[in-house]
Order: C-alpha cells, then sequence, then structure tokens
C-alpha cells in the first residue's frame, strides 16, 4: 500500500502525459518532456538546496555539444552519444563545482549566468572550427537505427524520453526520502545546524550541484539527438531564465512542479507567439506577479485544493508530501 | 610587441567601455547594498535610455537632448518600478528580488519590441573630431565619455559623504535599522537610491547608444560584463566598481588586441582567479542577507 502511494501522484501525472500524446502533436509533448527534465535539475537547486542558476544554458549546452562531437566526429550510435553527452556535463560541473558551490547564493546566480554567456561565445566563435559557429552541427543523417527503440523516429523517441523522464522524476523523489536529502534541505535553511551535526555543508553542496546539472546536461543531450542540431544558441544568455521561469510557474520545490510548468510554459509559449508573436512581456509580467502573489507558482497553488478534493470522503489527508517539504 | 599606436588606441577604448560598465554597475551595486537586492532591471534602464537617445536625436537632431531625456526616463521607470514592485519584496529573500527583477527585465524588452521593433538602430555619433595623443588619432567622443563616468563617480562619492541623505544612505549600508531608529524614513532613501541607480543606467545607456546597435536585446548582451564588474569589485562598494570597470574594460579591449576571442573570455578567467582568492570580490565586506 505504502509503495502504491509512493508511486501513486506520479503515475497519474505520468498517466496524463502519456495521454496528452494522443491528443496534442507529438513535437509538443516531447518538447514538454525534455523541458521537464531541464527544469528538474533547476528545482532541485532552486527549492532543496536554495541556489539559484541563471546559468543552466551552460550545462545544457555542455550535455547538447558532447554528444553533437560524438554523433557528429565519431560515431553513429545516438545511445552512447547520450552517455557522452550525462558524461561531458557531468566533467564540467565537477570542474566548475567546487569553485562555484563555495559562493553566496547571490554571486552564485551571477556567476552562472557568466559561465552561460562564456560558454556561448566559446561555441559561437573561439571553437568556430569544430563547432561551426552559428551555422551549428547537423547530424540528423548521422544518427543510426537502433534495435528495440529506435530514436531516430520521433514515436519512438517519445516513448524513450517518458521513460527517461519517469526514471529522472523516480530518482529525485527517492532522493528526497533519503539521508542526504534532509541534508539538502539542512543547507538551505541553516547550514550552521547543518555544520553542527557533522555534516559537511560543501560536500553535500557540490553533489548536489553536480547531480542536478548532469540532469541538465541530460536533457540538452536529448534535446541534440531529438532536434539532430546543436547551435551555439542553445545556450544564449536571453534564454537563461527559461528553467528558471518554469520552476517558479510550477512550484519551487515541489515534485510535480516541473512537469506542471513545462506544460503550461510551453503550451503558453506556442499559443501566444502565434496570437500576438510578442511573448517576452507575457511571460515577465507573468513572473512579477507570480512573485507578488507568493511565488507558489501553478502547483503549489493547486496541490491543497486538488488534496481537499481527493480526500474529501476519507478524512483528513495522511500524505503531506510536498506541502511539507516546500522550503 | 605591439604596436604603440594600436596600443593607446586600446588603452582609451578600454576605458570608455570600462566607464560605461561602471555606470551601470554602478546602480546594481548601490541597490545590492542599501536595500539587498539584486536588481537586474537596471539593465532594462540601460536599453531605455539608449532608445530613448535614439528617438529623441533623431526627432530633434540633438543627441546630448536624447541622453538627458534618457536619463530622465531611466529615472522615471525605475521609480514606477520601485512604487509598483520593489516596495513590496524588499523584506523577501535575495534571490527573490532577483527572479522579480528578470520578469522586469524581460517584460520590459517585450515593450521595447512593442514600441521600436527589432531592428537594430544607429545612432550618430555627436562629436566626430578626433585629437591626437602621442600621434594617434582618438575620437574626442570617447574622452568625453570617460570624463563623464570621472564626474559622476566624483558626484556620487561627495553625495555620499557630504549630503545629509548620502551620508544616511552610507550609514543605512552598515545597518539600517539603526538609521530606521534615528529617525530617518528609510523608505524614502529606498527610493532615491533606485532612481539614481535607474538614473545612471539610463545615462550609460544614453552615452553607449552611438557606440554600439541600439536593439532590443542590447541588456543582455552587457548583462555578462556588468555582472564580472559587480563581482569582481564586490557588491556594495563603490570604489571597487570603479577599479573593477576599468579593469574589466582593459581587460576587453587589450585582450581582444591579442586575440579577438580572448575579450569575452578574459575577464571570466580574471573573475574566476579572484573568487578564488576573494570569494566577495575586491573590495567586497562579508555582508550577509539581514
Amino acid at each position: 500500500m505504502n509503495i502504491l502511494r509512493w508511486w501513486g501522484g506520479i503515475l497519474v501525472a505520468f498517466a496524463l502525459l502519456a495521454v496528452m500524446r494522443i491528443f496534442l502533436p507529438l513535437p509538443f509533448v516531447n518538447e514538454v518532456m525534455i523541458f521537464s527534465i531541464y527544469t528538474m535539475g533547476c528545482n532541485f537547486l532552486l527549492g532543496r538546496v536554495g541556489f539559484i542558476s541563471f546559468g543552466q544554458p551552460a550545462y545544457l549546452a555542455a550535455g547538447a555539444y558532447a554528444t553533437a562531437f560524438y554523433l557528429f566526429y565519431f560515431g553513429t550510435n545516438p545511445y552512447i552519444g547520450l552517455l557522452v553527452g550525462i558524461a561531458g556535463g557531468a566533467l564540467v560541473s565537477l570542474v566548475v563545482g567546487p569553485l562555484f558551490v563555495r559562493l553566496r547564493s547571490d554571486y552564485f546566480a551571477l556567476v552562472n549566468l557568466a559561465l552561460a554567456v562564456i560558454i556561448f561565445y566559446l561555441m559561437q566563435k573561439v571553437l568556430a572550427g569544430i563547432t561551426q559557429g552559428d551555422n551549428g552541427l547537423w547530424f540528423l543523417t548521422n544518427i543510426a537505427s537502433t534495435p528495440v527503440l529506435d530514436l531516430s523516429k520521433p514515436n519512438e523517441f517519445f516513448i524513450f524520453v517518458f521513460i527517461v523522464a519517469l526514471a529522472v522524476w523516480a530518482f529525485y523523489k527517492y532522493l528526497d526520502d533519503t539521508i542526504y536529502g534532509a541534508c539538502c534541505l539542512g543547507t538551505k535553511v541553516n547550514e550552521d545546524k547543518v555544520r553542527f551535526l557533522g555534516y559537511s555543508n560543501f560536500k553535500i553542496r557540490l553533489t548536489a550541484f553536480v547531480i542536478a546539472n548532469t540532469t541538465t546536461a541530460l536533457a540538452g543531450a536529448l534535446y541534440a539527438i531529438y532536434l539532430g542540431f546543436v547551435s551555439p544558441e542553445i545556450s544564449s544568455p536571453s534564454r537563461a531564465a527559461d528553467p528558471v521561469v518554469v520552476t517558479i510557474l510550477g512550484g519551487v520545490g515541489t515534485l510535480y512542479g516541473p512537469i506542471v510548468g513545462a506544460v503550461a510554459y510551453t503550451g503558453m509559449k506556442d499559443l501566444i507567439s502565434n496570437l500576438i508573436g510578442n511573448w517576452e512581456l507575457f511571460i515577465g509580467l507573468l513572473l512579477v506577479i507570480i512573485m507578488l502573489a507568493g511565488e507558489k507558482g501553478i502547483w503549489g497553488t493547486l496541490e491543497p485544493r486538488l488534496k481537499k478534493l481527493v480526500f474529501r470522503g476519507r478524512g483528513a489527508p495522511t500524505v503531506n508530501e510536498g506541502k511539507a517539504r516546500v522550503g | 610587441m605591439m604596436d604603440t599606436q594600436l596600443l593607446i588606441a586600446g588603452v582609451i577604448f578600454g576605458l570608455s567601455i570600462g566607464s560605461i560598465f561602471f555606470l551601470m554597475a554602478i546602480g546594481l551595486s548601490l541597490c545590492f547594498g542599501l536595500m539587498r537586492i539584486i536588481s537586474l532591471d537596471q539593465l532594462l534602464y540601460y536599453s531605455i535610455g539608449a532608445y530613448i537617445t535614439y528617438s529623441v536625436s533623431l526627432a530633434t537632431g540633438s543627441m546630448w537632448l536624447g541622453v538627458l531625456c534618457g536619463l530622465a526616463m531611466g529615472g522615471i521607470t525605475s521609480f514606477a518600478v520601485e512604487r509598483l514592485v520593489f516596495r513590496r519584496i524588499y523584506e523577501r529573500d535575495i534571490t527573490f528580488s532577483m527572479i522579480t527583477s528578470f520578469g522586469i527585465l524581460i517584460g520590459g524588452v517585450g515593450v521595447i519590441k512593442f514600441f521600436w521593433g527589432l531592428v537594430p538602430r544607429p545612432v550618430p555619433i555627436p562629436i566626430d573630431a578626433q585629437v591626437g595623443i602621442f600621434g594617434t588619432d582618438i575620437p574626442v567622443y570617447r574622452l568625453v565619455v570617460i570624463v563623464i563616468a570621472l564626474l559622476v563617480y566624483a558626484g556620487i562619492w561627495l553625495f555620499l559623504n557630504r549630503t545629509i541623505i548620502g551620508k544616511a544612505i552610507r550609514a543605512g549600508i552598515e545597518n539600517v535599522e539603526h538609521v530606521e531608529g534615528l529617525g530617518i524614513n528609510v523608505s524614502r532613501l529606498f527610493t532615491i537610491t533606485f532612481i539614481i541607480a535607474g538614473t545612471l543606467s539610463g545615462l550609460a545607456g544614453g552615452l553607449h547608444a552611438p557606440l554600439i546597435m541600439v536593439d532590443p536585446q542590447m541588456g543582455l548582451e552587457v548583462l555578462a560584463f556588468v555582472f564580472m564588474v559587480v563581482i569582481i569589485g564586490g557588491l556594495g562598494s563603490i570604489k571597487g566598481t570603479l577599479v573593477s570597470a576599468f579593469l574589466v574594460g582593459q581587460v576587453v579591449s587589450l585582450g581582444s588586441l591579442v586575440y579577438a576571442p580572448l575579450a569575452q573570455m578574459a575577464p571570466f578567467a580574471i573573475m574566476l582567479l579572484i573568487l578564488l582568492v576573494k570569494p566577495t570580490g575586491l573590495y567586497g565586506s562579508t555582508l550577509v542577507k539581514r
């Protein structure tokens, strides 16, 4: 019964995503899935460790370009490309992590954004010989068909990305229940107490940083394989706020937040840019309004009401997950 | 060895670009020092200043009038934003202000796109004259920009050290509760500081406009450099901001003489180096969120 409860919410959420697949166009659903993986990393950093990062595109680009390099120059197997992308992201975050996590959270955000800009210029100008600058790397035809799940077909790519998103989500959910997850929340709320208990804040933060950014790199690698194309635009500073916006849109620190946020954000982006073409104005206003209204986001506002609805017949809610953990 | 003429031109170029960075970074730095907010919307006032300069100089033919209107508009917009938004969030966490101001920045870029469209606009340089320094021709306009930045620094210094309001602001940077306890209206102090910051950002935009093309994304393009200036100098320190602005300006300018892509990379490397030695920047104190 406990296991069922552990899985209950997410099975419903992902079932809804699967249903979405039937009613909505495939590219939209694919983008939502990848975007929610992208956001999960940011959500973990912001909601659990209290680090706000405007530099997520840097790690997204690290993953995407590592995959692109492999598929463009060396091999044809997208699965290996995916692994290369993950390794690339982990490497970058391991190199910059020890430097960055020592900083206060305000400096942290600024330094990360600077890193995103640097990677953007690195890919656009400095390494133009390898990355072909603004033209980007095109390798859609290089991706070989694979047995079982053929990633070169959008249809089967959806199934794969679905499984990956579910796995990533389950991983974060598992992390929440471990002592390590509690430590993360501890460093956010009161780092002195964590130190008194004998844990190293630095190690906790570094691990969290690497985990979150490897997730982001995974999303980057998925983007690369899905689009078959990578350009410096992926780490463009003007898109730096996207994951933060989605995280806040969905609700910071909630487990379903990234999925809700990704659906809402991608949907709005498509709808509004079709209607008026000036969607920055709208998203900026929305962000300010959500922040002023109490930064709970869509899911954070909906959750208590949904609970009431579901548990009305069965007395008080027993599962207090999410609400108790929202930092 | 590098050509001397090229070197002199490079140094002047670096000083002028550093001046622009300084004018923008000072707003971020002051806001952080006094209100403990990170006000990314300063980059919006910079874009607004540049666009107003473009429109006014197109209409009247005088670029200096445009700069005046631009800085006034920067001040007015920042006043409105402070009243509508920031007033409600001073009490909140610092990341909160960062996200909110980023929302304002993106929203503002949307407004700019609505009014002026996506096409980059040129602004004519008001002073075409060149002046010879050690046998190198230097555009006078760049020297004027440097002089204006130094005047602003002197003005800010005098304001903070010689006037009551300035002294109150400095005291507020140390401890805002004590200032409040002395019966000084702190919320008015905040408004004044925010307007000063917005006005200076508008001025930076207006002065920068003739040197580059004015386009909706211009704020986001200088974002990284302004951040680096603020981080290297230390959040909340005026002197540190001046030093690091000129440092970053020189690194950008001289770096691009040695190897073009270095212009964007070198400041980042320097920033990492300084953060390694001193995580709060050159002149930053160990101020934490109160």
